[in-house]
């Protein structure tokens, strides 16, 4: 069960401190890194929802994204709508694509689940791709950002649009703690811990996972609108299956169920991949390296290891017996299911 | 729209043509995982590789058929490599594990393939014996074309000959069913795995080499003909033969013909029958165990 | 209550269940004898909803249910417990009856509040954890207690949904001497007006605790009678040849 620990608040803290740290003190090219790391947080942690909690390991999560650009591209470039309106629509439009895969995978478990995923995550990059309105493999160019110029925000300027992802990715997080700790995330853990059991006790199972995909597609959709914002162009590159292979290899990397690690994953992919991308054109082959030996070393990620460390030297210290009526009915250290 | 039936022979030639491809890429990968319950996703770099050693081969020796028969073997090779250096060690690790492992092992093959042979796309040319055209019944079809329908055909029939008539394909099949009573039974389930994880990946490594004058040949073709692969599996269902047929014959035909009737919604219709088969049959067609 | 009209289940050509019919009234304690293979579990998952019958009706409370889902059945008030324990096994005592409750009161699509910190929830899990005498350990990991304990949170976690049908399959499976008696114990004390069906093996339970007995043999109801009619039966006793003399 999700618990927000105080590990995961000082990691957090941490992540945004030196985030915003970053983005003040460096150059353009620094803050755009610093966006595209906010953006694959903004997914990562969406995914992690469904695939750390909800057992539900998609390999869509990169055309969900796409499709959150898209909508926000083809609303302000093709209709001329109002960004913040196509924002909201964006979001929503993603979640509707990502209940509708849940609803319709909710019957399939294991290896038929991953690759019934990636099929339908096939099925909005190829609409894409053949699209003529929306520019075919050509994308949209022209995307404008938020206008928040009212608030006498500028969001063209580099810096503001950086904090501004990095609160976005913030935001991501809380709604996604929230939904985890509440009666419903709790649901969802159990149907990934005991699926058959929650339907002998009465609960209709593929509701509430469609609905749980649904939330981590409109979160994952918010993170591809600002990406679309970012570059001010879409393309069908952002829905190749290979982006959501990314997706679930940063969560691992990060680490799986901890909701935090795939924000630090994510963050430590960016820059290593624009470090290693520097120095050799085949960061594939590092990419890939780096996952293997993830899985082969435990399979925890990075974050996720020192979070299992310290908290089996934190369950090795005995505590104080407390009151049976105080006594809780849950346990305080994070233990994903 | 045309009507004269030599047109929809032709169609019929290019869904079956399409279909043995996938049948030969996915009846090692179905097969794998009934027998080793392990998913390799990096099949499809296998079938890659199949077709940048066909061309490398043909290319240095003058002759395609080099290229035929260096493929599997080198595709067989370096599949016995990977299961002795990373998968003997995952078959137990679960779906998701396995998925990630062989996801990595794609990203490093795209790139070793950029490595090795660049980023632009290779073609090579048909064996001189079936360049050409061949007319029968008033249809004109690319022979080489046809010699793909013929091998499929023949790898067809002669794996569902070793799996009904002989010891071998008794055992591969009790070993799908029921691998630890298998073994009980004294049969050598771990040599039997190795046996078909070989002519898997062999028969991966041959699609390649023998789409390759077809297709050619670029470091995404792997990841691209993964996704119909996948498909052909779930639909036809997972570890038999007869659901890599039928998946095969299914899918190759919806590309086909949806192609051409349905052109807006073509791309799209594998994805249809694929949620179908998700919803009202969740298991596939023809799994090899119900 | 509860009642089987006829139930007929085939695969192929194995007829497991055979033209099976009783009626148990508000309150009843029925047990199903019959020795191995009689198609108990069948005839148990006919009734829980896991299975379709091939001919024949399941009512619960005056509803035909036949049609319906595992779920559908279980918010019409029918609980299961299973052989093997199905737990949430990662997750701690009060967290597997937690999502049983929530579950059973609706509470389990909040969005805003959290079921574990909830203090209806919690009382109502401390309730659920009382009758199985769990109270003591809600906070422990379900793969860290006793094998007997999970036999009772197997219990607990269908008595959480406050069911008006309980079917239970071999509830004392694997359970060892000492906590057999609690079991006797524990179902002396299930609510009066809950409507309990057991599949067991074990003749003392099915003496000490039913107020009625059917017997099963070969897929078809061969007896039914109340304890001491069945201890009389010749019928029964030949169906038990040999183990019989030893609870005379």
């Amino acid at each position: 069960m999700f618990h927000q620990t105080l590990i995961k608040s000082i990691a957090l803290i941490i992540l945004v401190a030196v985030g915003i740290a970053y983005t003040l003190t460096t150059g353009y090219f620094g803050k755009e890194l610093v966006i595209e790391a906010a953006t694959l947080a903004m997914v990562a942690i969406s995914l992690d929802l469904i695939a750390g909690f909800g057992g539900m390991i998609s390999l869509c999560h990169g055309a969900i994204f796409g499709v959150g650009a898209y909508t926000y591209a083809a609303l302000t470039v093709l209709y001329g709508i109002d960004p913040i309106a196509a924002f909201a629509v964006a979001i929503v439009a993603s979640g509707v694509f990502g209940f509708a895969v849940g609803a319709v995978t909710s019957r399939t478990h294991g290896i038929f689940f991953i690759m019934a995923t990636l099929a339908f995550g096939q099925m909005a990059y190829v609409t894409a791709f053949e699209s003529r309105t929306l520019g075919g493999d050509d994308g949209l160019a022209g995307v404008p950002r938020l206008d928040f110029s009212a608030l006498g925000i500028d969001f063209n300027d580099s810096t503001q649009f950086a904090l501004f992802a990095i609160a976005l990715a913030v935001l991501v997080y809380v709604i996604a703690a929230f939904v985890l700790r509440s009666g419903f995330g709790r649901t969802l853990v159990g149907i990934h811990v005991n699926e058959a059991r929650m339907r002998a006790v009465g609960l209709t199972v593929w509701s509430y996972k469609a609905a749980a995909f649904g939330i981590s597609g409109a979160l994952a959709g918010l993170g591809g609108a600002i990406a679309a914002q970012q570059t001010m162009f879409v393309s069908p590159e952002l829905m190749v299956w290979m982006v959501s292979g990314t997706v679930l290899m940063v969560v691992i990397f990060g680490g799986l169920g901890t909701l935090v690690g795939p924000a630090i994953g994510a963050v430590v992919w960016v820059f290593l991949k624009h470090e290693i991308s520097s120095a050799t054109p085949y960061w594939h082959i590092v990419a890939g390296a780096v996952l293997i030996l993830t899985i082969v070393a435990g399979g925890r990620g990075l974050y996720g290891q020192i979070e299992h460390m310290i908290e089996t030297r934190r369950a090795k210290t005995p505590k104080a017996p407390s009151a049976p009526s105080a006594a809780p009915i849950g346990q305080e250290s994070e233990t994903h299911a | 729209m045309v009507s004269d039936w030599t047109f929809w022979a032709a169609q019929t030639l290019n869904g079956l043509q399409l279909s043995m491809l996938l049948f030969l890429l996915s009846v090692g990968l179905t097969v794998i995982f009934g027998l080793l319950h392990f998913v390799n996703l990096a099949h499809g770099a296998l079938y890659a590789l199949g077709a940048y050693v066909g061309i490398s081969a043909a290319a240095a020796t003058g002759s395609y058929w080099a290229g035929f028969a260096a493929a599997p073997v080198v595709v067989a090779l370096t599949g016995i490599l990977l299961y002795l250096g990373l998968m003997k060690r995952m078959r137990r690790a679960g779906p998701m594990n396995q998925v990630l492992v062989t996801l990595g092992l794609i990203f490093v093959f795209v790139d070793v393939f950029r490595l090795l042979w660049g980023d632009l796309a290779i073609g090579t040319s048909e064996p001189t014996l079936f360049t050409g055209r061949t007319e029968a019944f008033g249809i004109v079809y690319p022979t080489y074309r046809l010699f793909i329908i013929a091998l499929g055909a023949i790898v067809m029939a002669a794996l569902a000959l070793v799996l009904s008539r002989t010891q071998l394909g008794a055992m591969i099949r009790a070993g799908v069913d029921n691998d630890e009573m298998a073994a009980c039974l004294g049969v050598n389930v771990e040599r039997i795995f190795f046996i078909v994880f070989c002519v898997g990946c062999a028969l991966a490594g041959l699609a390649g080499a023998v789409a390759a004058p077809v297709f050619s040949a670029h470091p995404d073709m792997g990841t691209e003909i993964l996704i119909s692969t996948l498909i052909v599996v779930v639909v036809g269902g997972m570890g038999s033969l007869r659901g890599a047929i039928a998946g095969s014959f299914l899918v190759g035909f919806a590309q086909t013909f949806g192609a051409v009737l349905v052109p807006e919604i073509a791309s799209l219709l594998i994805y249809i029958l694929l949620a179908g088969i998700l919803v009202f049959r969740p298991t596939g067609l023809f799994p090899a165990r119900a | 209550m509860l009642e089987a009209r006829g139930l007929n289940k085939a695969f192929g050509s194995l007829t497991v269940t055979k033209d099976v019919s009783f009626a148990l009234q508000k309150g009843e304690r029925r047990v199903v004898l019959g020795p191995n293979g009689a198609g108990k579990t069948t005839l148990f998952n006919l009734l829980a909803g896991e299975l379709k019958p091939s001919s024949g009706a399941v009512i619960m409370n005056g509803e035909d249910i036949t049609a319906l889902s595992v779920a559908a059945r279980a918010r019409r008030g029918m609980a299961r417990s299973y052989q093997k324990n199905n737990l949430f096994g990662s997750l701690t005592i009060g967290e597997n009856l937690a999502l049983a409750v929530a579950t059973a009161t609706g509470a389990a699509g909040w969005l805003a509040r959290d079921t574990l910190a909830d203090p209806a929830i919690r009382e109502a899990v401390r309730d659920a954890a009382g009758k199985v005498g769990l109270t003591e350990v809600l906070g422990a990991r379900v793969d860290a207690v006793s094998y007997g304990m999970r036999r009772q949170l197997e219990v607990g976690i269908a008595l959480s949904t406050r069911p008006s049908v309980l079917l239970m399959d071999e509830p004392t499976s694997g359970v060892g001497p000492g906590m057999i008696q609690a079991f006797h114990a524990l179902l002396h004390t299930l609510p009066r007006d809950l409507t309990v069906l057991i599949i067991e093996h074990d003749m003392d339970l099915a003496f000490d605790v039913a107020d009625r007995i059917t017997v099963l043999n070969y897929g078809e109801v061969v007896f039914e009678g109340t304890p001491e009619e069945t201890r009389a039966s010749d019928l029964v006793r030949e169906i038990y040849l040999g183990e019989w003399d030893a609870h005379a």
